[in-house]
C-alpha cells in the first residue's frame, strides 16, 4: 500500500488532501473549456454509507447511463449474492411464493422508462437549513427498469381482496439500534404501475442500485423504490415503524418555514412534484447571438405539458422545445434558444407544468425533513458585446 | 413559404440541439478517488475523539462535515443517534454538541462533495 492511500480502521481508503485537490483540477479545467466535453464523474456527498449524486451537466441524455446514476444507501449493505437471493411473496395470499432470479426471469418481462428521484434530492437548498444528506439537485435519474409487474407476482400467489398496502423488505439490515428500512405502499398503485426490476438500462441491476431486484414504482420518490427486495407481503394496514411514521413524511399542507409540522400534520411522500432543472447553459453570450439552455423535466403525472424559461424573474415566460423521446413518468428534455437583448447579467429561470395542470413553484413547500425540493431553477449569463 | 422556411429552420435547430446532445462523455481521470473512498476526517480538538467514537461506527466523518445546523438542531441530531445506539458519554454531550456546532454550524460552507470515479460499468 503507498503512503497515499493509507488504510481507515472501517478499510477503506484515503487520499491525501493534496492528491485529491490536483484530481479535482483536473476536472474543474476541464469542465471550463467551452465547448468541451466533461468527463464523467460523480459527486460523493457520503463515503460509507455511499451518497453521491451526477453533476447536472452530465445529466443530458434522455436515459441515464447506470454508472453516471445516483447512489444513496441508508446504510453500508450487505450485496446478496444473486445465485442464491430469493423473493419471498407472503401476507394476504392464499399461496405464499418464494423464486429465485432464475424463477423472476422465467415471468412475462415487463418495462418501464421512468425517472427516479430521491425523496431529499435538492435539501440543500431549502431554508431554513434541514438536517440530512445535502443533495444538491443531481440525486435523479432516468432509466429503463425491466422485470416483472407486482401484478403479475401477486396474482400467481393469490392475493387477497383484503390486502390493501403492499410491505416491502429490502436485504439491508441497519447497523446498532438504527430501525429497519421498513416500508409499504398503497396496493392501488402498486398493482397498477408496480414492477419487480432485475435489469437496468438493459443490464442486470447493479448491486449499487439495489440488485438483484429492486421495486420500481414509476412516478413516486424514491423511498418506495425498495433496494435488494427479498420479500413483499400484502397486507391489510400500513406498515409501521420509524420510516413510515417519522420519516419520509411531507406535510399535508403547506406551513410556515421553519416551524416543524408533528408526524400526524404529515403523511407519506408519494408521488414526485412537478419539476425542472437546468442542465446546460454558457456563462457568457454575447447580445443577438442565439444560445442554447438546455436541461429536463418530470413529474408525479405521466406527462410533462410544457417548460418554460424567462429572463425578466418570472413576468414573461416562453415556451421551450420538448425532445422527442417520452414515456409515462419519464423525464422530457428540453431545450430552448435565447437571445440576449442587452448587456449585463441577466438570469434565467425554467418552470415545468405537468399534464395534470401543475406548475412547477417559484418556491418549494419548506418541510423539515427537505423532501421534494422543486423550486424553478435558475442559470446566470453575463452578457457582452 | 417563409412560414415553412421558419419551421424547417426551427426544426433543423431542433434537431441539431438534440441529435448532437448525446455523446458518451469521456472516462473520468484515472486521478480521481474510486467511490466510497473517504477523505474527510473530524476537525482536531478535544471531542475529535468523542465524535470519532461516536459516529464513524456507522457513517463517515462527512455525513457530519454537511451539515449547517444550529445548536438546537444539533443536539436533537445527537439525541437521535444516542437513541439509535451511538455512544456519548451523558458529561460529554454538551461539549460534543458546542464541538459540533462550533465546526458545522448554519455558516459552515468548508463542505466540498468528493469528486470520484463512477462505479465501473
Amino acid at each position: 500500500m503507498s503512503a497515499e492511500r493509507p488504510e481507515t480502521t472501517s478499510g477503506l481508503r484515503v487520499w491525501s488532501r493534496r492528491r485529491f485537490l490536483s484530481a479535482a483540477a483536473i476536472v474543474a479545467v476541464g469542465a471550463s473549456v467551452p465547448g468541451s466535453v466533461v468527463p464523467k464523474r460523480l459527486l460523493q456527498r457520503n463515503g460509507y454509507p455511499i451518497d453521491a449524486e451526477t453533476p447536472l451537466d452530465l445529466l443530458t441524455t434522455f436515459l441515464t447511463p447506470n454508472d453516471l446514476f445516483f447512489v444513496r444507501h441508508h446504510w453500508n449493505p450487505v450485496f446478496p449474492d444473486a445465485k442464491t437471493w430469493s423473493l419471498t411473496v407472503d401476507g394476504e395470499v392464499g399461496k405464499p411464493l418464494s423464486l429465485s432470479l432464475a424463477d423472476l426471469r422465467k415471468l412475462p418481462k415487463a418495462s418501464a422508462t421512468c425517472v427516479l428521484q430521491c425523496a431529499g434530492n435538492g435539501r440543500s437548498l431549502h431554508r431554513p437549513i434541514v438536517p440530512g444528506v445535502q443533495w444538491g439537485a443531481g440525486a435523479v435519474g432516468n432509466a429503463t427498469w425491466t422485470g416483472v409487474r407486482v401484478r403479475d407476482l401477486l396474482e400467481r400467489a393469490g392475493v387477497r381482496p383484503s390486502a390493501k398496502h403492499l410491505h416491502t423488505f429490502g436485504a439491508d439490515k441497519p447497523p446498532l439500534k438504527v430501525p429497519p428500512f421498513h416500508r409499504s405502499l398503497e396496493m392501488e398503485k402498486v398493482l397498477a404501475d408496480g414492477i419487480v426490476a432485475y435489469e437496468m438500462n438493459g443490464a442486470p441491476l447493479p448491486a449499487l442500485h439495489g440488485g438483484p431486484a429492486r421495486l420500481v414504482v414509476p412516478g413516486w420518490a424514491g423511498d418506495h423504490w425498495m433496494k435488494w427486495l427479498e420479500r413483499i407481503s400484502p397486507q391489510p394496514e400500513p406498515q409501521k415503524g420509524f420510516y413510515m411514521d417519522v420519516g419520509y413524511r411531507y406535510p399535508k399542507t403547506p406551513g410556515e418555514p421553519g416551524v416543524k409540522f408533528k408526524p400526524e400534520e404529515m403523511e407519506p411522500v408519494r408521488d414526485l412534484f412537478v419539476k425542472s432543472n437546468i442542465t446546460r447553459a454558457p456563462e457568457r453570450a454575447a447580445v443577438g447571438q442565439r444560445v442554447a439552455i438546455e436541461g429536463f423535466a418530470f413529474s408525479g403525472a405521466p406527462e410533462i405539458a410544457k417548460v418554460e424559461v424567462s429572463d425578466d424573474g418570472g413576468e414573461h415566460w416562453q415556451e421551450a422545445q420538448l425532445g422527442k423521446d417520452r414515456a409515462p413518468w419519464s423525464w422530457r428534455l428540453w431545450s430552448f434558444a435565447y437571445t440576449p437583448k442587452a448587456n449585463g447579467t441577466v438570469t434565467l429561470h425554467a418552470r415545468a407544468t405537468d399534464g395534470r395542470g401543475a406548475v412547477q413553484p417559484k418556491q418549494a413547500v419548506w418541510n423539515q425533513s427537505g423532501y421534494l425540493y422543486n423550486a424553478w431553477p435558475s442559470a446566470t449569463l453575463e452578457i457582452g458585446g | 413559404m417563409r412560414r415553412a422556411r421558419l419551421l424547417f429552420g426551427g426544426l433543423a435547430f431542433a434537431g441539431v440541439l438534440f441529435l448532437h446532445r448525446a455523446p458518451d462523455p469521456p472516462p473520468a481521470p484515472e486521478s480521481l478517488p474510486q467511490l466510497g473512498t473517504v477523505l474527510g476526517e473530524f476537525p482536531a480538538g478535544p471531542m475529535k475523539s468523542v465524535a470519532d467514537a461516536a459516529c464513524l461506527n456507522c457513517h463517515s466523518a462527512d455525513m457530519v462535515r454537511q451539515q449547517r445546523l444550529n445548536d438546537k438542531q444539533w443536539l436533537a441530531e445527537v439525541d437521535k443517534m444516542v437513541g439509535w445506539g451511538a455512544v456519548v458519554p451523558e458529561d460529554q454531550k454538551a461539549a460534543l454538541v458546542a464541538y459540533l456546532t462550533e465546526h458545522f454550524g448554519p455558516d459552515n460552507e468548508g463542505f466540498q462533495p468528493v469528486v470520484a470515479q463512477p462505479p465501473p460499468r
